[in-house]
């Protein structure tokens, strides 16, 4: 038999459940990879050895049940998912001791279907990135150079998957922190319609573009993650009533005859050539297996940089006010008053590129600035979404590029904001809209050998159809793990 | 538009947060904010004369529970968690 922690989730899943292997031993493997592959990759902010053993053993003895599809499966999830009794941190000093008194229900449903949590996985603090490089805690490497970046904010649970630590993991998703690292490290990843997934639980960053969604190394592995913890909420307001499909029981379509939307301005925009070299290979295979590709111009995708940062900016500072040194997480000392406590816990335990963004969203919101700036950004957020609704409508999905580059360099772009901010173009419209959409690999760079991604948009809560195109796919351009 | 460091400083004020004390950090902060402000200002060339903002992106949603009660997480357990607290309050400095 292969070693247990390179089984796909869904492998993984069939031998449990007929009892071919236990949960003790499935969670035992990847606990042991984790253990050699973590001081290179540092993917794991907290791992829970000893509390997953014993879960996994409890599981053994009740045995496997059918009822709970992920039972006994090693899971991780990042670390803005509240987990009772075992520390939660987003990553920042803020919350570097604070211990939950209850479970997100994105975790209650995981436990709920068997899965064991392994692990909390790294992220930029509060999600606020797109390398990792902004954990408070140290960077993580991606698996297939440990010099690259694995992307982000979900950086730490791509990169887990990617080292076969688990067979998959739960991130989120507020501009591309689920898609884009999926894509640099070659995992299969979906950002789902928002309000398919709870956010009861999640760390906030910005209310109205958060969405929670699974890695993995396959199409249907993500598919199955995502059928356990959709559905609504009576604790998520906006979470929806749409009806949950039976994702896990996807099928493959034809990609004979699919339409697929190009918008031009993300396939014109300034791509490195080993990512152009990849999708212009990626377009023809698709076109030899007769899928009808259609190239439009999306004008508003040129404001979407721009009111994204605005708009999440914005909600981060109300968010983020709950950091105030009185009801959790840490507080400065000094000897003044109310007013030098909130501001001495915030300066102290905040770090800086989260503290940029709250001066910038405080700076949108203020008066003087609201009109020209937030609502202006909401204005545009409507043109991006009726344009998407209007693209979609003349075809099955968008194709568009995760990120104009591969893995980059550790550090490059740590001290240029606004470059950096623009490389997550391919990616933020897509929350702006709320749809969902699922990232996959499509090759390797031909010279730097890392992985190239794309991502396949849909119509709101369209994740069936989205997972059947995707197993497709995945035919077409084969799994790089 | 440009912004100035010291609008920026007031501004960090509003979020309870302050400009680094060394001269240089500050002005380095306050020129990045000022960049990325910069960077924003291409939402003035869009067209939104007539448009709506929008603010969440689903209309279709759950909306509020039933006002019943039920039980959430346990006050003792919430209260434990505050960097200091006195008996069933979380404390703070003296204000009055």
């Amino acid at each position: 038999m292969t070693e247990l922690h390179k089984l796909t989730l869904t492998e993984a899943a069939r031998l449990l459940q007929s009892r071919e292997i236990s949960a003790v031993e499935m969670v035992g493997a990847s606990l042991a990879r984790l253990e050699a592959t973590e001081p290179l990759i540092q993917a794991c902010l907290t791992v829970a050895g000893e509390e997953a053993l014993a879960e996994a053993r409890a599981l053994d003895q009740a045995g496997p049940d059918p009822a709970r599809p992920l039972w006994g499966l090693p899971l991780t999830v990042k670390d803005v998912f509240l987990t009772k009794g075992l520390r939660t941190t987003a990553a920042s000093r803020y919350l570097e001791n604070y211990i939950p008194a209850y479970d997100a229900r994105v975790v209650e449903r995981l436990r709920r279907a068997g899965a064991v949590i392994i692990a909390k996985t790294n992220l930029d603090e509060f999600a606020m990135g797109n390398s990792t490089e902004f954990s408070a805690f140290g960077l993580t490497r991606n698996p297939w150079n440990p010099i690259k970046v694995p992307g982000g904010s979900s950086g730490g649970a791509a990169a887990s998957v990617a080292a076969y630590q688990s067979p998959g993991g739960f991130g989120t998703d507020t501009g591309g922190s689920i898609r884009q690292p999926a894509c640099l490290c070659g995992c299969a990843g979906i950002k789902p319609t928002y309000g398919r997934v709870s956010r009861y639980g999640i760390v906030a960053f910005a209310s109205s573009l958060d969405q929670a969604g699974p890695l993995a190394r396959r199409v249907r592995d993500c598919a199955c993650l995502l059928a356990a913890v959709a559905g609504p909420d009576e604790r998520d307001a906006t979470s929806s009533l749409h009806p949950v499909e039976n994702y896990g029981a996807a099928a493959a379509r034809p990609l004979a005859g699919l339409k697929l939307g190009l918008p031009r301005e993300l396939w014109s925009a300034n791509l490195d050539p080993e990512v152009r070299s990849v999708l212009k290979a990626a377009l023809h295979t698709l076109e030899g297996a007769g899928t009808k590709l259609v190239e439009f111009s999306f004008p508003s995708l040129k404001y979407t940089v721009a009111a994204y940062y605005v708009l999440a900016s914005s909600e981060a500072s109300t968010n983020l006010a709950r950091y105030d040194g009185v009801r959790y997480g840490r507080r400065a000392g000094g000897s003044g008053g109310l007013a030098e406590l909130y501001v001495s816990s915030r300066q102290s335990f905040l770090g800086p590129e989260v503290r940029r963004r709250i001066i910038l969203g405080t700076f949108a919101l203020s008066s003087g600035y609201y009109e020209a700036y937030f609502q202006k950004a909401a204005r545009v957020r409507r043109l991006i979404r009726d344009d998407y609704a209007r693209a979609l409508a003349g075809c099955d999905f968008l194709l568009a590029p995760v990120s104009p580059l591969p893995a980059w360099d550790l550090g490059r772009f740590i001290d240029d904001p606004v470059t950096n901010y623009g490389l997550d173009l391919m990616t933020l419209s897509v929350n702006l809209a709320g749809l969902p959409a699922l990232a996959f690999p499509a090759g390797l760079g031909p010279t730097g050998g890392l992985p190239v991604g794309l991502q396949l948009i849909a119509r709101p809560f369209e994740e069936m159809a989205l997972f059947s195109a995707g197993l497709a796919l995945e035919e077409a351009f084969p799994p790089l793990l | 538009m440009t912004l100035d460091q010291k609008t920026a400083e007031r501004i960090a004020e509003l979020a309870r947060l302050h400009f680094d004390k060394d001269p240089a950090a500050a002005a380095r902060l306050a020129k990045e904010l000022s960049g990325i402000v910069k960077a924003m200002d291409i939402l003035n060339e869009a067209d939104v004369a007539g448009v709506e903002p929008l603010y969440s992106p689903l209309a279709e949603v759950a909306g509020p529970r039933p006002d019943e009660p039920g039980r959430g997480a346990e006050p003792e357990a919430l209260l434990d968690q505050a960097p200091e607290r006195v008996g069933r309050f979380f404390a703070v400095p003296k204000i009055i």
